[in-house]
């Protein structure tokens, strides 16, 4: 079919969101759209979810972090975004959502708001002890710490884990960038 | 529907109060480093169990951490001991409502703080609760929780509560706090996400706004009572005082 004309197209907005998770999620592009049309069904209704018409339109995930990028119509935005907030798991896994930053075009939000988005570059996973309970734990290059202890995940921070058969825990100290 | 307060543009740094480990799957630090990065101010630890040091935290992620104790008891008999012995030492003491002796015990004490989850359970909320709020200052807690995590019946019951309560304490203009009740850094959701999906529920943005600076105002207030030029209100060694209760 011909292109509408210019003035006749939807405008988008781009809302680039920040992911969260355990370290053990495997989160994919296709559940969490999935999750993002079912809570704006959920919250805004038929008409409301067609109106907004978020569409993640990229999307990345990698060990336990990651981003994504969803389209809005212009004029939705504060109802996508109260959409996207109730995104609270994606197949099962529970997940952080966060909205980065909003622009115009794809690529804008990309340069502005997906910098930071690689996770782990820390990747080591190893014992941590955390309020007495010890697991493998993995540390983030922001010095969050995820646990997995006997009782299930516990996230925490380089300051309150501690490495047991380590006294000086020189490499956790140093970065500490937020 | 907008608070009294709402006027007031210039102290408006949100707060959030979530639990710790280990009533919750996070640390405190880990909590307040995800507060931070999320935009708020200051974040409240509902925890009484969790240890964690609120200096060394503010010092580290610019947040302010706030301890403070949520009361979860079965009778009002049991809670009112448990409050008069966090009182002196937490800047903040909340009582865990759910029925309607503990939703009625914690509006007319004057040493309770915030109401926490009235509607939880099968704790009910009327007018004679709000005017005994606003007469005593205790804040009634608009909790967000279920609208982000629940689906289905549980969630419509939920909003249907949230809706009552908007209701009845806008009408008494009884004090209020907003949060979400989050029991791990997952489960934070930016002060802006938050905003947004309260207009969706038919709240007002300024009024939601100051719902999350209310902790904030609280435990800063509080922090001066407990201090020691503090006699009562109105009261104090020295300075002159406006008392906000």
């Amino acid at each position: 079919m011909k292109h509408l004309p210019k003035h006749l197209r939807p405008r988008w907005r781009y809302v680039v969101v920040g992911l969260e998770s355990w370290p053990d999620a495997d989160l994919s592009r296709g559940p969490f759209q999935r999750e993002v049309w079912y809570a704006a069904q959920n919250l805004l209704g038929d008409p409301g979810s067609a109106d907004a018409d978020l569409t993640v339109v990229r999307f990345r995930f990698e060990a336990g972090t990651g981003a994504a990028i969803v389209r809005v119509r212009r004029g939705e935005l504060d109802r996508g975004r109260a959409a996207l907030a109730c995104v609270d798991a994606v197949d099962g896994h529970p997940v952080g959502v966060r909205v980065r930053g909003v622009s115009g075009t794809i690529r804008a939000g990309e340069e502005s708001y997906l910098g930071d988005a690689g996770g782990f570059t820390d990747e080591r996973t190893v014992e941590h002890t955390v309020a007495d309970e010890s697991g493998p734990g993995r540390r983030r290059r922001d010095g969050a710490v995820d646990v997995s202890t006997p009782s299930g995940y516990v996230g925490a921070t380089d300051r309150d884990t501690s490495r047991p058969g380590r006294s000086d825990p020189v490499d956790d100290a140093d970065s500490d960038g937020h | 529907m907008t608070g009294s307060d709402a006027g007031d543009e210039g102290d408006r740094s949100p707060y959030e109060a979530a639990y710790a480990h280990p009533d919750g799957d996070a640390t405190a630090a880990r909590l307040a480093q995800t507060a931070r990065r999320y935009g708020y101010d200051g974040l409240v630890i509902r925890t009484r169990e969790a240890d964690f040091d609120p200096d060394a935290l503010r010092e580290r992620y610019d947040v302010d951490v706030v301890p403070a104790v949520e009361v979860v008891a079965d009778e009002p008999s049991s809670a009112s001991g448990a409050v008069g012995n966090f009182r002196p030492d937490f800047p903040l003491v909340l009582v865990r409502g759910g029925t309607d002796a503990l939703n009625r015990f914690a509006v007319e004490q004057d040493r309770v703080d915030v109401l926490a989850a009235p509607l939880s359970g099968d704790g009910g909320f009327n007018h004679v609760l709000a005017k005994a709020a606003a007469t005593h200052g205790t804040r009634v807690e608009f909790d967000l929780g279920p609208a982000l995590r629940e689906s289905g019946g549980t969630r419509v019951r939920a909003l249907g509560g949230l809706r009552k309560l908007r209701e009845i304490v806008g009408h008494y203009d009884a004090p209020y706090v907003v949060s979400a009740r989050p029991t791990s850094h997952l489960e934070l959701r930016s002060s802006r996400e938050l905003v947004a999906l309260g207009s969706e529920l038919g709240f007002d943005e300024s009024w939601l706004r100051a719902g999350l600076a209310e902790w904030g105002r609280l435990a800063a207030r509080n922090r001066e009572r407990l201090s020691a030029e503090f006699i009562s209100p109105g009261v104090r060694v020295d300075r002159c005082e406006e008392d906000d209760r």
